[in-house]
Order: C-alpha cells, then sequence, then structure tokens
C-alpha cells in the first residue's frame, strides 16, 4: 500500500472517498432527527424574533409564512404588521386575544378584516370629541382601509361636560340645574373626516346611543344633533362605496331625515337604507319616497315612525313607478286606509316588489279588498305581513278567495286582525303549498 | 318521511311562535300608541277648554275691574275686591287642578312605562325560554330523526347483509356438494383405473413368464447345441492339430492387423496432438526470435550511432590537439631557429616535418590487409607464442616482432571482448593452426600461379598467411568466424569419423580406437585424421551456411567494425615525431643557451643601472661645468677646472672598460 505520493496526487484520493462514505451515527438512541430542529426553522424563528427591526415576511414560502404568522408576537406595532402579514393565523390570533366572541362568519372568512373592523368600531365607539385627538383614528386610516368592509358601531359617545356639571350629576341634585348646562354642544364623532378615505368601507352601521350609561341617564345621549346630522350627511355624500345604511334609534326628526336624504339622493351604490326606531313623519316619508326613484335602492326599511296617510301616500306613488325596490317595510307606523289603499294600487303596476311589511298600522277592510285584487294577480310579491290590523271577517273572506289564485306568496302573515279561524287555516294551508311548490 | 314532514312543521310552528310574540307586542305597541294619540287628544281638550274657561273668567275679572272705578263706596269697593279675589282665585285654582291632573297622568304614564318595560322584560324572558325551548325540541327531534335514519339504515344494512349472506351461503353449499360429487367420482375413477392397472400387470408379468421360460429353453437348448459343436470342434481340432490348417495363419494375421491398425489409430492421435503442441510452441518460439530479432536491430543501431559519434568527437579531438600541437612545434621551431641564428650565429635549416603537411586522422595506409589477415596473424602468432612458453627446451626460437607484439595482443583482446564464445577460446590455438594449414594446403589449388610466384620469396608461415588472408577475403569470411570455420570443420570430420566407427563396430572391430578419437577429439586433432574427401564438403556447407545467415549483417558490421579498430599503431609514432622535433642533442644547446642568455641579463641589467648612475654623475658634471664656465670668468678658478676634467675623463674610462669585457665574454 506504499504508494508513491506522486501516484495518490494524479489518481483519484482514496482517502478522501474514504472521509466522504462516512456517516455520523447516533450513540444515544433516543436521538432522533424529529427533536433536532431544521437550519431552516431556526432561520425563520429568528425572522421572528427580529421582525420589528427586519421584516421579512413577503419573500417567504407559503408553509413559511403560515409558520411565521404562528409565532409572531400579537403585540407588534399594527402600523409594522397591517400591511405586510397576510390574513391568516396571526391575525386569528390577535382576535382571540382581544376579544372571546369572534364568528369569522360574518366578516367574510377573513380574519383580518374582522380585526381591523373590530378594531375601527372599538376607537370610534371610545372616541369622546374635543378630549380624543382625531389623530388616533386618522392614523388607523391607512392601516386599514383596505380590509374594512362594514362598520358596526353601537355607540357613540357625546362630549365630557366641565367638571362641575359631572359633580352635580354624581351628586344627584335637581334637574333645573342640570338643565341650565345644557346650552353646550352635544354633538358626536365627526363622520366627515372618516368615511371618505375608507375606500372599501360597504357597510355603516350607525346608532347615536350610549351603552350602559347607568344613572347618568339623558335624553340628549340618544339623540342626533342638527350639526351631527349635517357632517354624517356630506360624510355618506363623499363615501362612494356604501351599499347598506343603517340608522337605528337616533331620534331622527324630518327636518334631519330631509337634510339626510338631501345628500344621499343619486347616490351611486346605495341598496340598501334603513331608518328604524326614529321619528320620521310625512315629511320625512316623502323624502325618501323622493329618493326612491332616484337611487337603486333595493330595501327600504322604516319600522317603527311615525308614518302617516301622507307620507305611505307618497310612498306609494314612487313605488308605482321604482324599478329596483325589493323590500318595503312599514311595520309600526300610523299609515291608515288611504295610505294602504295607495300602496297596494301601486303594487298593481309593480313587479318588484317582493316583501311588503304593513304589519302594527292603522288600516283596515278597504286596504285589504285592494291588496286582495293584488294578490289574485301579482306573482311578483313573495312575502307579505298585514299582522295587527282590524281587517275584519270581510277582509279575511277577501283574502282567502284572493290566496286560492296566488302561487307565488310563501309567507303572510296575518295574526291578530280580527279574521275568522276558517280564513285564517286556509290562508296558511296556502301559503304553505306554494312554500312546497317552492321547495 | 314522515319524521321528515313533521319536523318541516316543527320548523314552520315555532318561529311562528316567536312571530306572534313580537306581532303581540306590536299589536300592544300600536294600541298604546292610539291610546297615548287618544290621551293627547283628550288632554290638548281639556287644555283647550280650561284655557277657554280661564279666558272667560279673566274677562269677567278684567270687566269687574272696570266696573270697579263706578263705585264709589268703600263697601262696595270691597265687596268687589272679595269678589275679585274669590274669581282669581278659583281660577288658580281651577289651574292648579289641572296641572295636578297632569302631574297625575304623567304619574300613570311613569307607572305604566315602568310597567310596560317589565312586561317587555318577561316578554323577553319568555321569548328566550321559547327559543330554547325551540331549539331543544328542535334537537331533540333533529335526534330522532337522526336515530331513525339510522335505524333504518342499520336495518337495511342488516337486512341486505342477512340476504347477501344466505345466498354466499347456498352458492357455497352447491360449490360443495359440486366438488363432493366431482370427487366421487374421480375416486371411482381412480378405482377402476388401479383394477385395469393391477389387470396389467398380472397379464405382462404372465406373458413375461411364459417368455422367459421359453427363452430359457431356447437358451438350453442352444447351450447344449453349442456344446455338441465344442465337441464337434474339439475333435475337429484334433483333426486339424493334424493337418495344417489353411485358414489358422490367415486368422492370426487378420488379429494382428486389427491391432496394428488400433496402433496405428492411437499413434496418429497422438501425433496429431503433438503436431499441435509443436505448431504452438513453434509460433511462441518465433514470436520470441522475432522479438529477440528486433532487440538485436535495436542495440546493433545504437552500437553504430555510438561508434559514429565516437569517430566523430574522436576526429574532432584530434584536429584540435593537432592544431595546438602544430602551432606549439611551430613555435618551437622559431624559438630554435633564433636561437640558432642569433645566439650561436649558425645557419637553421628547417627539420623535415612530414606530419606537418596533413591534418585529420592517419588513415588505415594498408587496405589490402584485411582483418581477417590480421586474425590468421594472431592465431598463427600466438600459437608460437604459447608454444615458446609451453614448450621449457625452447627448441623453437621466437619469432615474434617486438613491435607487432602489442598490436596483436590488442587484435586478440578485441576479438575476445567483441563476442568471441567461449567454446571458440577452449578451441586451441594449436587446433586451429592446424586447421588453417590444413585448408592452406588442401586449397592451393584455388590460388593462381601469379600469387603464388609472388609470395615465393617469403617464409613459409608468411606465405601461409598471405594465402589464408587471401583466400577468406575471397569467401567473404570475416576474422571473427575463423575459429567457427575450424570448429565446423572439425566437427564434421568427428562425425564422419563416429560413423567410420559406426561401421567397425557393426564389423566387429573393437572399440578401442573410437574411445581414444573420443578423449581426443576436440584438442588433438592431428592432420592423420583430416582427409580431402572430408574437408571439401565440410567446407562447402559451412560456406553455404555461412552465406546464408550473414548475408545481410555481414555487410552492415564489417563497415563499422573496420573503422572502430582502426590502427593505432601510427599515431604513437606520429605523436611521437612531433614531440621529438627538437632532438637530445639540441635541447642540451639550448640548455646552454638559456644559462648564457641569464648572464648575459645580469649583465645588462648590471649596465643598465650603470647607466643611469652615469646620467646623474652627467647632470652633476653639466653643473659643475655651469659653475666652472662661472668661475673661470674669474682667473683664480683655472686648476679647479683641470681637476674637474680629469674625473670626468676617468668615468667615461671605467665605462669603456665594461663594456670591452662584455663584448668579450658573448664571444
Amino acid at each position: 500500500m506504499s504508494r508513491s505520493p506522486y501516484l495518490q496526487g494524479a489518481t483519484i484520493n482514496p482517502a478522501e472517498d474514504f472521509r466522504r462514505m462516512r456517516r455520523i451515527v447516533a450513540e444515544d438512541l433516543d436521538w432522533t432527527l424529529v427533536i433536532v430542529p431544521c437550519l431552516s426553522k431556526l432561520c425563520l424563528q429568528s425572522f421572528i424574533r427580529n421582525f420589528e427591526e427586519k421584516p421579512i415576511f413577503e419573500e417567504l414560502s407559503p408553509t413559511q409564512r403560515d409558520f411565521v404568522q404562528e409565532g409572531l408576537s400579537t403585540s407588534l406595532p399594527l402600523n409594522l404588521t397591517a400591511n405586510l402579514i397576510s390574513d391568516g393565523v396571526f391575525w386569528k390570533r390577535c382576535c382571540e386575544e382581544r376579544w372571546d366572541l369572534c364568528d369569522v362568519s360574518h366578516y367574510g372568512h377573513s380574519w383580518k378584516r374582522m380585526f381591523f373592523e373590530r378594531h375601527m368600531e372599538n376607537i370610534i365607539e371610545l372616541f369622546i370629541p374635543y378630549s380624543t385627538e382625531e389623530k388616533t383614528v386618522l392614523e388607523m386610516v391607512p392601516l386599514c382601509k383596505n380590509y374594512v368592509k362594514r362598520l358596526n358601531i353601537s355607540q357613540l359617545l357625546p362630549p365630557i361636560r366641565e367638571p362641575e356639571g359631572e359633580e352635580e350629576d354624581e351628586l344627584g341634585l335637581d334637574s333645573p340645574y342640570q338643565n341650565e348646562n345644557e346650552g353646550q354642544s352635544m354633538d358626536h364623532f365627526n363622520f366627515k373626516i372618516l368615511l371618505s378615505k375608507l375606500t372599501n368601507l360597504e357597510e355603516l352601521h350607525l346608532v347615536y346611543k350610549v351603552n350602559q350609561c347607568g344613572m347618568n341617564f339623558e335624553w340628549q345621549m340618544f339623540e342626533m344633533t342638527d350639526k351631527d346630522c349635517k357632517s354624517l350627511a356630506s360624510a355618506l355624500k363623499s363615501c362612494k362605496t356604501l351599499k347598506i345604511l343603517r340608522l337605528h334609534e337616533s331620534h331622527i326628526e324630518d327636518k334631519k331625515c330631509l337634510l339626510l336624504v338631501k345628500h344621499l339622493l343619486d347616490h351611486p351604490s346605495l341598496r340598501e337604507l334603513d331608518f328604524s326606531h326614529n321619528l320620521i313623519g310625512d315629511k320625512g316619508a316623502r323624502a325618501v319616497a323622493k329618493l326612491l326613484n332616484k337611487s337603486q335602492l333595493e330595501t327600504l326599511n322604516l319600522y317603527d315612525n311615525d308614518i302617516r296617510d301622507h307620507g305611505a301616500k307618497a310612498l306609494a306613488h314612487a313605488l308605482a313607478k321604482n324599478p329596483t325596490l325589493q323590500s318595503l317595510n312599514l311595520r309600526l307606523n300610523r299609515v291608515g286606509d288611504e295610505g294602504g289603499q295607495a300602496i297596494a294600487n301601486a303594487l298593481l303596476n309593480n313587479k318588484t316588489l317582493s316583501h311588503l311589511h304593513l304589519g302594527a298600522n292603522k288600516v283596515t277592510e278597504p286596504t285589504v279588498i285592494t291588496l286582495a285584487k293584488v294578490i289574485a294577480q301579482n306573482n311578483t310579491l313573495k312575502s307579505i305581513n298585514i299582522s295587527c290590523n282590524c281587517l275584519g271577517e270581510d277582509g279575511g273572506k277577501a283574502l282567502e278567495e284572493a290566496m286560492s289564485y296566488n302561487t307565488s306568496i310563501t309567507e303572510c302573515d296575518v295574526c291578530l286582525t280580527g279574521m275568522g279561524e276558517q280564513s285564517v287555516s286556509f290562508i296558511n294551508q296556502a301559503v304553505w303549498t306554494n312554500k312546497k311548490n317552492a321547495i | 318521511m314522515v319524521l321528515s314532514q313533521r319536523i318541516l312543521t316543527l320548523q314552520r310552528e315555532l318561529p311562528e311562535q316567536i312571530r306572534n310574540i313580537q306581532t303581540a307586542a306590536d299589536a300592544k305597541e300600536s294600541m298604546r300608541r292610539t291610546e297615548q294619540e287618544k290621551a293627547c287628544r283628550l288632554r290638548l281638550e281639556l287644555l283647550e277648554n280650561d284655557v277657554k274657561s280661564s279666558q272667560e273668567k279673566f274677562g269677567e275679572i278684567i270687566g269687574e275691574w272696570s266696573t270697579a272705578n263706578q263705585k264709589i263706596t268703600p263697601q262696595e269697593l270691597q265687596e268687589l275686591l272679595n269678589n275679585q279675589q274669590k274669581l282669581s282665585s278659583a281660577l288658580l285654582d281651577d289651574k292648579k287642578r289641572v296641572i295636578n291632573e297632569l302631574q297625575q297622568e304623567l304619574k300613570v304614564g311613569d307607572d305604566r312605562y315602568v310597567k310596560d318595560l317589565r312586561k317587555h322584560a318577561e316578554e323577553l324572558g319568555l321569548m328566550m325560554e321559547r327559543v330554547e325551548d325551540q331549539i331543544k325540541t328542535l334537537k331533540m327531534a333533529y335526534r330522532e330523526e337522526l336515530a331513525h335514519i339510522q335505524r333504518i339504515n342499520q336495518q337495511e344494512s342488516e337486512v341486505l347483509l342477512t340476504t347477501d349472506k344466505a345466498e354466499w351461503e347456498q352458492r357455497l353449499k352447491a360449490l360443495w356438494d359440486k366438488e363432493l360429487d366431482r370427487l366421487m367420482q374421480r375416486q371411482e375413477k381412480v378405482e377402476e383405473y388401479n383394477e385395469k392397472v393391477e389387470d396389467v400387470v398380472l397379464e405382462t408379468r404372465d406373458q413375461f413368464n411364459d417368455k422367459q421360460l421359453g427363452h430359457n429353453e431356447k437358451l438350453m437348448a442352444m447351450v447344449r447345441e453349442r456344446k455338441q459343436l465344442e465337441a464337434a470342434s474339439m475333435s475337429t481340432q484334433r483333426i486339424l492339430t493334424v493337418i495344417p490348417k489353411p485358414d489358422g495363419p490367415d486368422n492370426l494375421i487378420q488379429r494382428k492387423l486389427r491391432l496394428v491398425r488400433k496402433e496405428m489409430l492411437n499413434l496418429k492421435a497422438q501425433y496429431s496432438s503433438q503436431q499441435k503442441c509443436i505448431t504452438q510452441m513453434k509460433r511462441q518460439l518465433t514470436d520470441r526470435r522475432n522479438r529477440i530479432v528486433q532487440q538485436h536491430g535495436h542495440t546493433q543501431k545504437k552500437i553504430q550511432h555510438f561508434a559514429v559519434a565516437d569517430v566523430k568527437k574522436f576526429e574532432q579531438m584530434w584536429l584540435m590537439i593537432e592544431d595546438e600541437v602544430k602551432q606549439l612545434v611551430e613555435r618551437v621551431l622559431v624559438l630554435d631557429s633564433i636561437i640558432y641564428k642569433q645566439h650561436l650565429g649558425l645557419a637553421w635549416e628547417r627539420p623535415h616535418m612530414a606530419f606537418m603537411g596533413r591534418s585529420g586522422l592517419i588513415q588505415p595506409q594498408k587496405q589490402t590487409q584485411s582483418p581477417t589477415h590480421q586474425a590468421v596473424t594472431q592465431v598463427i602468432r600466438t600459437q608460437d607464442l604459447q608454444g615458446s612458453q609451453r614448450m621449457t627446451d625452447a627448441s623453437v626460437g621466437p619469432m615474434l616482432k617486438t613491435d607487432a607484439e602489442s598490436v596483436t595482443t590488442e587484435v586478440h583482446k578485441a576479438e575476445s571482448e567483441g563476442g568471441a564464445e567461449v567454446e571458440e577460446r577452449k578451441l586451441s590455438n594449436e587446433a586451429l593452426k592446424t586447421v588453417m594449414e590444413l585448408l592452406c594446403d588442401e586449397l592451393g589449388f584455388l590460388f593462381e600461379e601469379k600469387f603464388l610466384s609472388q609470395l615465393a620469396p617469403l617464409e613459409e608461415e608468411e606465405q601461409a598467411v598471405m594465402k589464408l588472408s587471401s583466400l577468406f577475403s575471397a569467401f567473404g569470411i570475416s576474422k571473427r568466424e575463423v575459429p567457427r570455420l575450424a570448429q565446423v570443420l572439425l566437427k564434421h570430420k568427428n562425425q564422419k569419423r563416429l560413423q567410420t566407427e559406426d561401421v567397425c563396430v557393426e564389423t566387429g572391430n573393437s572399440s578401442d580406437k573410437a574411445e581414444d578419437a573420443g578423449a581426443s577429439c576436440m584438442s588433438h586433432v592431428t592432420s592423420e585424421h583430416m582427409d580431402l574427401n572430408h574437408l571439401l564438403p565440410a567446407l562447402k556447407s559451412f560456406l553455404e551456411q555461412h552465406m546464408r545467415s550473414r548475408e545481410v549483417p555481414a555487410s552492415q558490421n564489417l563497415s563499422f567494425q573496420c573503422e572502430a579498430v582502426r590502427d593505432t599503431s601510427e599515431d604513437q609514432a606520429y605523436w611521437e615525431s612531433m614531440s621529438n622535433v627538437i632532438s637530445e642533442d639540441k635541447v642540451k644547446v639550448w640548455e646552454a643557451a638559456e644559462s648564457k642568455i641569464k648572464q648575459y641579463h645580469a649583465e645588462l641589467t648590471e649596465i643598465s643601472e650603470l647607466i643611469t648612475e652615469t646620467l646623474s654623475l652627467e647632470q652633476q658634471n653639466a653643473e659643475l661645468r655651469v659653475l666652472l664656465q662661472q668661475y673661470l670668468q674669474s682667473i683664480v678658478s683655472v686648476c679647479v677646472c683641470v681637476c674637474v676634467n680629469l674625473s670626468v675623463d676617468k668615468v667615461s674610462d671605467s665605462c669603456h672598460a665594461v663594456l670591452l669585457v662584455i663584448i668579450s665574454e658573448r664571444k
């Protein structure tokens, strides 16, 4: 085996090959490769640790991204993570850390959207005018504008009053003193600064009220001021992507309604308008009727307002010509026979409305008889509710007869209308058969 | 389907309950609103009435005030005042009553509101309860349906399983039955075949036994017959021994022939195998031979190359040294001539120097004297030398020339080194000589008359040498091959003799002579054993062989061998002649001249020293003369002048004497 160095150098070095053949064999029998983390894993962990100084995310492969999302700290600043980290486990962790109930199906199955929407809602709900700086809201806008599609704001805080006032409140002194202080403005958060910047916003649910006010209750807390109304109206006008607007329990009178509707005229995308639990009267109704034909509204909800015959007539007039509206809810209003008949007559010409709610109004027999005519010939109407109206036996019979011709109505509520048992059961039977056929 | 319908009804009815609650609430709310509206209207009417009555009363009071001016008496005035007061208090009371009523209504409203809230709460609770109940019932229904479906599924699967199982078992049974039938059939067949086989075996055995018996009988009969025949043959043989049979020898010959053929075949086989072996060996050997021949060629080429290179080098060296030496000689001669002409005053003549004229190597001068000649001479002379050494009585005088001795030994050495075989060395020179002589004698017929006549004045030995050399040159045999030739001749002779000896053995002669010949075959061959008959064919065969084998290489080898072994005898003489340009006598003369010249040189140096002295003295003298001149100007200095002149004269005299001495010495 004593070869000369020349030969070894010239030919393939056997020693080198031998070394290459060697393998490490673990002497520890419990040792497995599984315990040893891969170098790539270690690298990713170091990425995670130093994410704040040097964020690396987009360069990674999908599986590596998942790993990083699992490991990242939820306390990282949002301005770093918001636009860098895609929707995934990280945002799920963030959401679950902050809120107990997380139903992602309400947010289009996007944890990121859920996080940012709820984060934004929280900020707005805790915004106190004149004491919280607008910057806190505006800072969030560039981070979350791509992900926020819906804002469901359940309270808007009024500005804090002077300390003396609060003390008096707490002391529970008699009311005359309080009233003196009420000259101060009670304006809420100004949406003007926000809505125009949220470019993806589609739904806005607003309630001008205070949750858990306790013994500090004041009527003014549950009202929308004129200034609020103005700012909101212009903000709504600027928000071109809005599809659904809900404005509940905010003490909207005719005047405010007029203002809002005026700004919503010719809105490019609005599809659903909901002014339930307000104080809209005939004038407001007339304004809304005007809006109906100047937009693409599909759903109009005026539940629990103060609309009477005139307003109903105006709505009916609009409805007769409207080609878009599919659902009209006038539940708990003061519509009488005049208005009811007008609406029913309008439906004779309308071929788009499928849901009509006239429950808890002051409609009586003549309206039902006209409605029966509609039901007999209209095939687009699918659901009709005329409960809590004094319709009487004759109305029931007319409806019964009409229902026998109809095949499209799958829901018809005629409770508490003073109809005969027989007609009610017949109507229910007819609806039932229609429903079965529909299925 | 029944259950699913039930669920459908549940799904329809249960939300209806909730909806009922909602509608009930709505109805209540609307009732409340109507009531509220009515109350409001009543209140408004009441307030309006109140306003009207109070305005009337206020008008009355105002009217009273106008009448008051008409009253003059204080009583009347007092009365009026009281009246007015009453009226106003009544008005106030009315107002207060209204306020109280309103306040009461407010309170009632508050209470009702609280009650409503409570009711709402209750209703909410109820609703939630109902919803929960509904959820429970729905869950129950779903579970039941699930269980039902599972049960149905299970039942169906069980039914399927049982039917499948039954079918499976049935089929399996049918299969088993079939198999059993087949098995039974097979068994029966096996039994049948067994019986058949047994029958056949028995039959065949019987047949075999019968046949064997028949055969045995036949055999016995044949044996008997044979014995009879044997007996008959014995008797006939007995008869035949008496009468020589013509068939017997034929049989014998045939048998022998067969044997011989067999042997022949065997031998042939052996022969063929042997032949194969031999051809194989032959191939190997030829290969080896070819290789060796190639190697030999290579070596020869190398040798040639080296020889040529050596020769070239030698020549160059020679030329260089010769040039140098010639220059030296020229110088020496010049010096010599100078010495002769200038010192001794003798006439010098250039000694004869043949070598100066030529340059280059000394070519072998005797072209005719071929190497074979040398070899022959060498053989003869060495023999002589050895003979002289061996023979103590020294009867034969040495015939060697002292100057030629070295040359011959050299040649001998070269030959022995040049590849002479050991065998050849063994071959004694004596034998060689005899062979040569024999050759010389026997081949005398080949020489021409003229040649022989030319050789006549030479001594016998010389004659033989010349003859042989000419012979060998004619045959083309080189000196190397001379020993071989001799050997071949000797061998040939021995063979002949052996043959003759064989003949002798056959003839029954004694083998004494053969033994003697064997002992002395190589070393002591005498001319007696050789005759012309044997020699000529031997020589012929040798020559033929030689010509065949050596035809090509001989011519090649000879060319450079000649150069390699060029004569160096001349060289020494040549160089010595160069060194002897100045003879011993001349050297002596030179030495004497040298000593004289050395003396002369010493004298000359002395003279040169003295000349410097004289120059200085002359200078002194000149100075003194100048002084004298100066002095002469004065009369007093005459005597001094004379003295100085005298001294100068003395000096010149001494110089003259010295010169004379030197000249005499030179003479």
